[in-house]
């Protein structure tokens, strides 16, 4: 039998009540389903759906971000990079250019590709010049990457790679003993590629229920519906609320290339700082293709606000879970889509980006909380 | 960017796939599928052009009406967004 959202939501509203319970996700798409589906309108009150670490684009360093800009401007190159990355803004001066974006108009042959198979083509079809794939994203993103090297790339193809793991973020956050969370939705698609099995250590470690859910609200329901059931009867598990696409063990191919092209480091995170094995970087066996050694370091330590969100933006406090979007002081005035400050205003999976595009666009005081708008 | 879309195959060249949902038809490598057998008329999540899992017509067909509603739903979307 088949349960549908609606139904999902009846159950979850026949539950007793507990207290406020908290749920996170770490998933830009869980986000953008949640807030496009109206889903915190429609749960009980006293839960709370928190957003947490589960863009890329929002953590990726920001020193990543201005090596490609000054990479794309200084040498003869064609940079391309994911749509998502061309505006997202670095700290200098206004008279220099803030993104990748704004490099382009002054003359850096940027592009934007929306798939690894297009940065092969686009350096086959160049074969006297060198291109540079900045690659940033999550294990669904980076596997794809890694793929890519291990099925062969042409000599002139070389990788900025800024990929990064997901749970480290969430173990970050369950180990600092201050988590904000009672609960996780665990993400599908890294899960398809990972396996779920990488989210166990929530429940056996940190005591905390955990789902994995696909994208549908039916599925980010029952995964909702399975933590709170799990917390009513004190019997915590990993459920698999997508099982459609998520299989035990994950891809083990994808897995394979991941392990082959790439290694596991304590990664900086944009805002948040290092996490342990939380990064990828490219094996030494694909040192030929690696950007960061072919090209100079344009990196400047002196330069102002190096590796720092922007100037009052709250981005690594919304990535975190600390606060919620609208609780950013520049939320919906000084940064608004059009016009981004922040990086989670930039990225389609940034939870600023998909607030405002959902309608929750009043900026509310830390006390006033998600219910006002949501 | 971790969105994957169900899409069906349509051909196959060795590790490459013509691949197609909603009438839109994109070329997906399946490098990291090797494992599965796949055929044409199977179906796929597609994410940056890879498939990274095997889907039951039923499947993709459910996923498929829910993301429908979804995109409906969507100001971003919807061709009188600004």
């Amino acid at each position: 039998m088949t349960i549908n959202a609606k139904q999902w939501l009846e159950r979850i509203h026949e539950l007793p009540y507990r207290g406020k319970v908290k749920i996170m996700n770490v998933c830009g798409g869980h986000e953008r389903s949640i807030t496009m589906a109206g889903l915190r309108k429609a749960l009980p009150d006293y839960i709370e759906l928190v957003p947490g670490p589960g863009c890329p684009v929002c953590i990726c360093p920001e020193e990543d971000v201005f090596e490609a800009i000054q990479l794309a401007l200084h040498e003869d190159i064609i940079l391309v990079a994911f749509g998502d990355m061309l505006r997202v803004p670095v700290n200098v001066a206004k008279t220099q250019a803030r993104t990748l974006e704004q490099a382009k108009a002054l003359g850096a042959d940027i592009r934007p590709i929306a798939s690894p198979t297009e940065a092969v083509s686009i350096a086959r079809a160049n074969p006297g010049k060198a291109v540079v794939f900045f690659a940033a994203g999550f294990e669904t993103t980076t596997a794809p990457v890694a793929a890519m090297m291990v099925e062969g790339v042409p000599e002139n193809l070389s990788l900025l790679l800024s990929g990064r793991l997901t749970w480290p973020a969430v173990a970050m956050l369950l180990q600092s003993g201050t988590p904000g969370f009672d609960v996780l939705i665990a993400p599908g698609h890294v899960s398809t590629v990972m396996g779920p099995e990488e989210w166990e250590f929530v429940v056996d470690r940190h005591h905390i229920p955990a789902a994995v859910a696909g994208f549908q609200p039916d599925s980010l329901l029952a995964a909702m519906y399975s933590c709170l059931r799990q917390l009513d009867e004190g019997r915590y598990f990993l459920d698999n609320c997508y099982p459609q696409v998520v299989k035990p063990g994950g891809n083990k191919t994808a897995q394979a290339h991941l392990a082959k092209a790439m290694n596991v480091y304590d990664a900086n995170w944009r805002g948040i700082g290092i996490i342990p094995s939380s990064g990828y970087r490219l094996d030494a066996a694909y040192s030929s293709h690696d950007a960061r050694k072919l090209f100079p370091s344009y990196a400047d330590d002196a330069r102002k606000r190096a590796g720092q969100m922007p100037p009052g933006c709250d981005c690594a406090q919304v990535v975190l879970g600390k606060i919620y979007p609208n609780e950013c002081k520049l939320f919906g005035t000084a940064c608004i889509p059009r016009n981004p400050i922040g990086p989670c205003m930039v990225s389609d999976e940034g939870a600023c980006r998909i607030w405002w595009a959902g309608g929750m666009r009043e900026a509310v005081s830390k006390d006033a909380k998600q219910k006002a708008v949501g | 960017m971790c969105l994957g879309i169900p899409m069906q195959i349509k051909s196959i060249d060795g590790f490459m796939a013509r691949c197609e949902a909603k009438g839109v038809e994109r070329d997906v490598s399946l490098f990291m599928m090797q494992e599965d057998e796949l055929k044409v008329d199977d179906y796929v999540v597609v994410h940056v052009g890879y498939a990274i899992q095997r889907l039951t017509p039923q499947e993709a067909q459910t996923a498929w009406e829910i993301y429908d509603q979804m995109l409906a739903d969507d100001p971003q979307t919807r061709p009188e967004a600004g």
